[in-house]
């Protein structure tokens, strides 16, 4: 499955897409692909179509996503976005991770005084959140401008640390229900 | 996928959990992250400071089963072990005792990486303090902030 999905949508290969007219790709490439018009063809145009409205569904789900898009760019140029091994974290965010999670703890085992710094945890990291995703806009352009492989990686510190933050939204956002 | 009897009886029974002064000379703290799976794990020595021995060792990890126990792991091994010593223990040997699945070995990575950072914050503290004996900064923040 080595299919292109910028290439399928007839798109230029960029980080800043237009969802709009990515929709519009995505509605006339359904209508061209539709199992239902290859009903009476042969079996391999059948199976032909099928595999396409695969790659449709599939490229049309990572390439709506800004962030999905990023990582699938990245994988295409060779990055390792797996599971295993990126620690490009700086340390105050550890700290802060830290901290959140000790305050997590004490509010499992009943301790409500921690319940305003989780509130202002959470506004704070949406706050750092909303900061990077400007970042990570400002990035992709400068990418789609110039594919140069640095501003990748930069787009991949940046991608790890929202990756972070936005686990400690949830965490901070899921306090226990016998509070 | 099962975790391991040994992962269970560290994950169940953690060793060492808790945390050392920070602000002490003697005392070296490592904090290290996995973003993708939002892990965080802190990991502290106490040295003796005549011969180099690990007295004590803590730690307090957020993260899985695997990440906790290779955690406690490290520290039950760190305690009697020089700082030389201790810098010989790889993640490898962490995934043969503990046999970590190969999902899990970023945990064992995550260890080792504790036990370098808080070595290594050690030793930059034993550097400063023969530079500039007086000279606490950190200490008197810490004591401000809480």
């Amino acid at each position: 499955m080595s299919a292109d999905y910028f290439a399928f949508f007839e798109l230029p290969r960029s980080l800043a897409l237009d969802l709009k007219d990515l929709e519009k790709r995505f509605y006339k490439l359904s209508r061209q692909w539709h199992p239902d018009l290859f009903a009476r063809k042969s079996p391999a145009e059948q199976e032909q179509a099928l595999e396409a409205t695969a790659v449709l569904n599939d490229g049309y789900r990572v390439l709506r996503d800004p962030i999905a898009r990023a990582l699938y760019v990245l994988k295409q140029e060779g990055f390792d976005v797996g599971e295993q091994g990126t620690k490009d974290v700086p340390p105050e965010l550890l700290e802060e991770v830290f901290e959140l999670n000790m305050a997590l703890e004490e509010l499992r085992m009943g301790d409500t005084d921690a319940l305003p710094q989780l509130a202002a945890a959470r506004t704070r990291f949406e706050a750092m959140r909303a900061a990077l995703d400007a970042d990570l806009g400002t990035k992709f352009a400068a990418w789609d401008a110039v594919h140069t492989p640095g501003t990748l990686t930069e787009i991949r510190a940046l991608l790890n640390r929202r990756k972070y933050i936005t686990n400690l939204i949830d965490k901070a956002s899921n306090v226990p229900d016998r509070i | 996928m099962a975790y391991s009897d040994k992962v269970l009886d560290h994950y169940n029974n953690p060793r060492n959990v808790g945390s050392l002064d920070k602000s002490s000379a003697s005392v070296g703290t490592g904090m290290v992250g996995a973003p993708e799976c939002g892990d965080v794990m802190k990991l502290q020595i106490r040295v003796n400071d005549e011969n180099g021995i690990i007295e004590d060792a803590k730690f307090k990890t957020f993260g899985c089963g695997s990440a906790i126990a290779s955690s406690s792991l490290a520290t039950e091994w760190l305690k009697g072990k020089t700082v030389d010593e201790a810098l010989q223990i790889k993640n490898t040997d962490i995934v043969n005792e503990l046999a970590l699945p190969p999902v899990k070995i970023h945990c064992s990575v995550l260890a080792e990486d504790a036990i370098k950072a808080a070595i290594s914050d050690y030793r930059n503290k034993q550097a400063s303090k023969v530079a500039a004996p007086a000279a606490q900064p950190e200490a008197v923040k810490e004591q401000t902030v809480a």
